[in-house]
């Protein structure tokens, strides 16, 4: 089936020019931090793979900001949970930057059942002249010394070191799908299928359950939990996504368990357009609020909507992402969760699709592009060219046919630096980042 | 008639794929296994009410009475025949693999096959193919919309 298929797809493509890839190397998450300086990527093999901007030198002119590995660390590593014989793997599904406090950089980083907190140092200066211990760290014999010294600090090669100082285990029954930090910077949630429990950042043997839509009976359920996040601005605030296409937003000074909302956005279904898959493709992958904390952006199969949190009937506005006719295509993944990405500016919006393409949609203009990300369209600091998919009769000549479009080659993820244009997209095991170097590039 | 092969298709990589779930790394995902569900029942809905005369597909006979799912009870007479007519489409639907499948599937998400979620007596699945407009899947049936099935059909197979 599809995701074996994947599977071996990936573990037998025995190519040339170092293609081969293999499954621990697939990019799961991507996320900037605030300030844009690093960009952290976790994948399937539980690793963690932080980006450190370079600063623009006089040098070097044309790497203008290139972003060059910082540090790598095993977050998860396979577990196996003995109750219920299931292995739980190592696939880090989320990472969520801490607001910086000091000169460490934290972030929280998540598996299917149990969430890590990183700290992040460097280290350039090292002590030197100790009066007990020799350089190698053996203790000298006292009777050799002499005379007292002050230990100096001498600079070193820079030493990136991590180390876990949270761990929040066994707060999950189901598969966590998302973190999200508060803006109050002490407390976040963390999400799975049908629970959202909200911890504070300094203890790890407490969580409080804040919603709940487990039915009594699971042969009831109809319905799953697919992301959550909190409001980037009011702390009592988070929103979640159900699998049925609509979003809650929830208020925690109403209630210690949020089960009622205080909003529901959710389309009405248009009865001309019901179909066969109807209740998997309105199912919503992503939801994220602007930076703004006005609107929300939400990702679902076909469709990218944006939605004002003061009307709760319907998006205010809504993007098409599939290939133009969705009869002529066939869809091969139907629960791909493809993470749009909202904007500094919030006057465009990005979101990955198949065949490695992306979407780029401008507000303002209603005009939308699709690009590639791939290492056979692009060369580095080459300017992307817009791609076209063409359904049925007429093809220009770089044209993509929708019926040769790769299914298995799809953008889940992708991220925007918070201040400048900049975005970083995954792309199965490979990285891209792009950037503005003209502003129109919109065409 | 087509429809009717396309359900099938459609059930029995549904079926397969849950069935991969149950053995693949990390767990069974809900999400994943909720929707797969859904369409599995919007087949077999399609499935039985398409009007034109069950195609017999081989399949070894005597399938275990415990693979289909159960029987309605006894103290229904009047849904006799009906019960008969079911009970050969189903045996219709089985091959051999799906009705393995249907075993090793047990009751998993049986709420979503059933026709009233929530408790109630199993009833006779032919009695689906009326117009229950509580049932989301009956407006699978309209022909326009299965005039779509083919190209979304293959939407399940790399899933």
């Amino acid at each position: 089936m599809g995701e074996d298929t994947d599977t071996r797809k990936i573990n037998h493509s025995f190519l040339r020019d170092h293609s081969y890839v293999t499954e621990a190397d697939i990019i799961s998450t991507v996320e900037f931090n605030h300030t844009g300086e690093l960009l952290a990527t976790g994948d399937k093999g539980g690793r963690v793979v932080i980006f450190q901007r370079e600063p623009e030198s006089k040098n070097a002119p044309h790497s203008q900001g290139e972003y060059d590995v910082y540090s790598t660390f095993q977050s998860h590593e396979p577990e196996f949970d003995y109750l219920k014989s299931l292995e739980i793997e190592e696939k880090i599904n989320k990472i969520k930057w801490l607001p910086q406090q000091n000169a460490a950089h934290s972030l929280l980083s998540t598996n299917d059942k149990t969430i890590k907190l990183w700290k992040i140092t460097e280290r350039d200066k090292r002590p030197e002249g100790y009066n007990l211990k020799d350089e190698e760290g053996k203790l000298k014999d006292l009777s050799t010394v002499t005379s007292l010294q002050v230990p100096v600090l001498k600079p070193m090669d820079l030493m990136v070191e991590v180390s876990p100082r949270r761990v929040f285990a066994n707060g999950h029954t189901y598969h966590i799908n998302s973190i999200s930090v508060n803006s109050d910077c002490e407390t976040y949630m963390s999400a799975d299928d049908l629970r959202i429990n909200l911890w504070h950042l300094a203890i790890t043997d407490r969580s409080f359950n804040i919603v709940d839509i487990k039915p009594a009976n699971m042969e009831d359920l109809t319905e799953v939990i697919t992301a959550s996040e909190f409001h980037p601005h009011h702390c009592n605030l988070f929103v979640y996504s159900s699998s049925k296409g609509s979003l809650r937003l929830c208020d925690m000074r109403a209630a210690a368990l949020c089960d009622k909302h205080s909003k529901l956005f959710e389309e009405p279904e248009d009865p001309s357009n019901r179909s066969f898959f109807s209740e998997i493709i309105s199912s919503v992958s992503d939801v994220k609020f602007s930076r703004s904390g006005r609107y929300m952006l939400t990702r679902d199969y076909l469709t990218v909507k944006v939605w004002d949190l003061n009307m709760e009937a319907r998006p205010v506005e809504t993007y098409q992402v599939g290939a133009a006719a969705s009869k002529s295509r066939s869809p091969s993944e139907r629960v791909t969760r493809f993470f749009p990405a909202p904007p500094p500016s919030a006057s465009v919006i990005m979101t990955g699709a198949y065949n490695n393409f992306f979407r780029m949609f401008d507000r303002n203009t209603k005009r939308d592009v699709t690009l590639e990300a791939s290492r056979e369209s692009s060369k580095p600091r080459a300017v992307l060219k817009p791609r076209r998919v063409c359904v049925g009769g007429k093809r220009r000549r770089d044209d993509i046919s929708v019926d040769s479009l790769d299914f298995t080659k799809k953008i889940l993820h992708t991220a925007w630096h918070p201040a400048e244009n900049i975005i970083a997209i995954a792309a199965t095991n490979n990285l891209y980042i792009f950037q503005d170097k003209v502003n129109s590039e919109m065409h | 008639m087509e429809f009717k092969l396309e359900a099938h298709r459609i059930v029995s990589i549904s079926l397969g794929k849950i069935y991969n779930s149950r053995v693949q790394r990390g767990g069974i995902k809900l999400h994943k296994n909720l929707l797969v569900s859904l369409v599995l029942r919007s087949a077999r809905q399609v499935y039985l009410s398409d009007p034109c005369p069950g195609l017999y597909l081989a399949g070894p006979s005597g399938i275990p009475a415990a693979a289909l799912p159960p029987p309605p009870q006894p103290g229904e007479p009047a849904a006799g025949e009906e019960e008969e007519e079911e009970e050969e489409e189903e045996e219709e639907m089985e091959t051999g693999n799906v009705a393995n499948l249907i075993s090793i599937f047990g009751s998993s998400f049986s709420g979503l096959l059933r026709k009233s979620p929530g408790g109630g007596r199993e009833e006779a699945e032919g009695e689906e193919s009326g117009a229950e407009a509580a049932e989301p899947g009956q407006i699978c049936c309209d022909k326009p919309v299965l005039r779509d099935i083919n190209p979304w059909s293959t939407a399940i197979v790399a899933f």
